[in-house]
């Protein structure tokens, strides 16, 4: 086949012009390395999110006392849920359970001389079901403590790790705000929060205690979480107890609402806005770099073209078509960008392991090879065309007579 | 087989239009060997790369073996090179770093056909220019007039109709040059049709006819043999 023979033509002139082969293949490298490792964090960061949303649980509504505030729960004292709000939820159709609960942030926790702090939870019974999240060791909060106010308390892994080490915590007693504590059982491990927070640095007290010996705010709850039956409800559920609590808290049609309801859907939002401008300078970066590979490639092919005048016009003198001198050229500039693409993902790889390395989640996927395949073969026709071009409108006669 | 009738060619550079070729009418037969003698600078290159069909004539017509070579197209020209017309240059124009052997093949890579015993033919052909020994030789590694017999091979590698052949000793020693000369005369010999065209009228004098230029045209031709 007369393609092939042409193809090993271009294939001997790259292997032939090894200076200029290295140049290409390196401004490619970059580029495609650079696109494969933002290809590879952009991911990553995506399935940051989803793992998040599923940590958050994709069925799940939180309801958090005071509005206005984007990120976080709301402080103590702001509280403005009522047991009426949570009854009136639990009477939702689609709600399964509504579960309640007290927070208090970083709340100094006292053993013996070993000193940390920690969210502290206020929760019934019901929380081990609204977070799929019980005990792995001991026991949990029971509706009887809640009833005796006891002094309990379940401990997350990463605050039983600072205060007790490797040692078994079950039965020892620790200070909250200089209250005791009984230590009864240790949380599952959780990971991430949905807000991106050590899920494991948490100690639960039983609801009642929280409110009245701990919070001092015995009519008011902080926050609660609603677990509906099917995630396609969440959207639905969200929406009826915002009417509900805005009609419980006399709200006007001007007045903003003074509690903020968080759905995965938020979740999403909300992650993706921080990361916005970043990812957006991510992409252009990633853009750029591939193109300035194209610039530099079509560079030194035009030098390479005006190198070459005079083999150009001997083929053009023994039968080479126009089209086949703009076949061989664009064939060189593509097996070029090619293997610059080739190289190019497996360092971007690389640099992505390092990225991973240092704790930025990166995601290693058939993606990258593609977004690569795709780039290298655009930039090798788009920047290689006009020196192919150009090549082979050479004048054969004056080409052959270059020095 | 080819006959040039009346053929003129100008250049234009800005304002200035220069005439190189003012009506060259000329014949060459089946199995000739002609040389074309002019003085450097009188159209001697323009005419050899009219007659190869390297560049269009300004007018006049140009017929090669019957086609009208001033109706064809870019792509009809390139087939006509290939299969039809052998090239030696005065510069040999050989690509470097690349050995005899691929060099000979050169124009089969624009073939539509490529013969199963390519190679072979190109030994072969090596072997009767005595280079048998060197096809793996890249250019560098030759001597001048190795180098030339080198693109001699390659002129005959697709059985053109004619070989044309421009100072084909003019970068040359006198003994290299005499052995080239030699190699064309076994190829008429042979039947194949040869014109060089040159400024040496000692190897003008070798062909079976001399055509001369002169100020762009044919100033009178010669039967030499």
């Amino acid at each position: 086949m007369k393609i092939f023979r042409i193809a090993s033509v271009s294939l001997g002139a790259v292997a032939k012009h090894k200076v200029r082969t290295l140049l290409i293949v390196l401004a490619i490298v970059v580029g495609i390395a650079t696109l494969t490792v933002i290809v590879a964090l952009t991911q990553g960061a995506n399935k940051t999110i989803l793992q998040r949303i599923n940590n958050f649980g994709p069925d799940a509504i939180m309801i958090h006392s005071g509005g206005g505030q984007m990120r976080g729960p709301s402080t103590v004292s702001e509280a403005n849920l009522t047991k009426k709000d949570i009854a009136d939820i639990e009477s939702i159709d689609g709600v399964k359970l509504v579960s309640p609960f007290q927070v208090s942030l970083d709340m100094p926790i006292k053993y013996g001389n070993k000193f940390t702090t920690s969210w502290v939870f206020g929760v019934e019974q019901s929380w081990q079901e609204a977070w799929r999240r019980g005990a792995s060791k001991g026991e949990f909060i029971s509706d009887s403590d809640n009833e005796q106010l006891s002094k309990v308390c379940v401990i997350g892994q990463t605050a039983a790790k600072d205060l007790f080490g490797d040692a078994n915590p079950i039965g020892e007693d620790i200070m909250i705000e200089n209250v005791s504590f009984k230590i009864v059982g240790i949380l599952k491990k959780a990971g991430q929060s949905p807000i991106g927070t050590d899920f494991d640095n948490l100690i639960l007290i039983p609801f009642t205690t929280a409110s009245r010996r701990l919070m001092n705010q015995p009519l008011y709850i902080s926050m609660a979480r609603t677990v509906v039956y099917r995630p396609a409800q969440v959207k639905n559920v969200a929406g009826q107890i915002r009417e509900t609590l805005r009609e419980n808290h006399h709200l006007a049609a001007t007045e903003e609402d003074d509690f903020k309801i968080l759905s995965p859907e938020e979740i999403t939002k909300m992650i993706k806005s921080t990361s916005q401008t970043l990812t957006l300078f991510l992409w252009l970066v990633g853009i750029i770099s591939p193109l300035v590979g194209g610039i530099v490639l079509m560079n030194i092919m035009l030098m390479a073209v005006s190198e070459r005048k005079k083999e150009i016009g001997l083929r053009r003198a023994v039968g080479a078509k126009k089209k086949h001198i703009v076949f061989q050229f664009l064939a060189e500039s593509l097996m070029l960008t090619f293997t610059g693409g080739f190289f190019g993902v497996i360092i971007g790889f690389a640099v992505a392991l390092i990225f991973s390395f240092f704790g930025k989640p990166i995601s290693i996927s058939w993606q990258p090879f593609a977004v690569a395949f795709i780039f290298s073969s655009l930039i090798g026709l788009f920047f290689g065309i006009y020196p192919a071009k150009k090549a082979a409108s050479l004048d054969p006669a004056s080409a052959l007579s270059q020095k | 087989m080819i006959e040039f009738n009346d053929i003129a060619k100008s250049f234009t550079s800005g304002a200035i239009k220069t005439e190189v070729l003012k009506g060259v009418s000329f014949k060459v037969d089946k199995g000739e060997f002609v040389s074309i003698m002019a003085p450097s600078g009188t159209g001697k290159t323009t005419l050899l790369n009219v007659l190869g069909c390297l560049m269009r004539a300004t007018s006049g017509s140009y017929l090669f073996e019957g086609h009208d070579i001033e109706t064809l197209n870019d792509d009809q020209l390139s087939e006509i090179r290939n299969k039809k017309i052998g090239f030696v240059f005065q510069t040999f124009n050989l690509l470097e770093k690349t050995s005899t052997l691929d060099n000979v093949l050169l124009p089969l890579v624009y073939s539509d056909i490529y013969p199963a015993d390519a190679s072979k033919k190109a030994t072969g052909l090596l072997e009767a220019v005595g280079l048998k020994e060197r096809i793996h030789y890249k250019p560098n590694e030759l001597s001048g007039g190795q180098q030339q017999r080198v693109a001699i091979a390659r002129a005959l590698i697709n059985d053109p109709a004619v070989i044309l052949a421009d100072e084909p000793t003019g970068n040359l020693d006198s003994a290299s040059a005499k052995e080239i000369m030699e190699i064309f005369k076994s190829l008429h010999s042979q039947g194949r049709t040869i014109i060089v065209v040159t400024h040496d009228s000692s190897i003008a004098r070798q062909a079976g006819r001399a055509i001369y230029l002169k100020d762009g045209r044919v100033d009178k031709e010669e039967v030499l043999k």
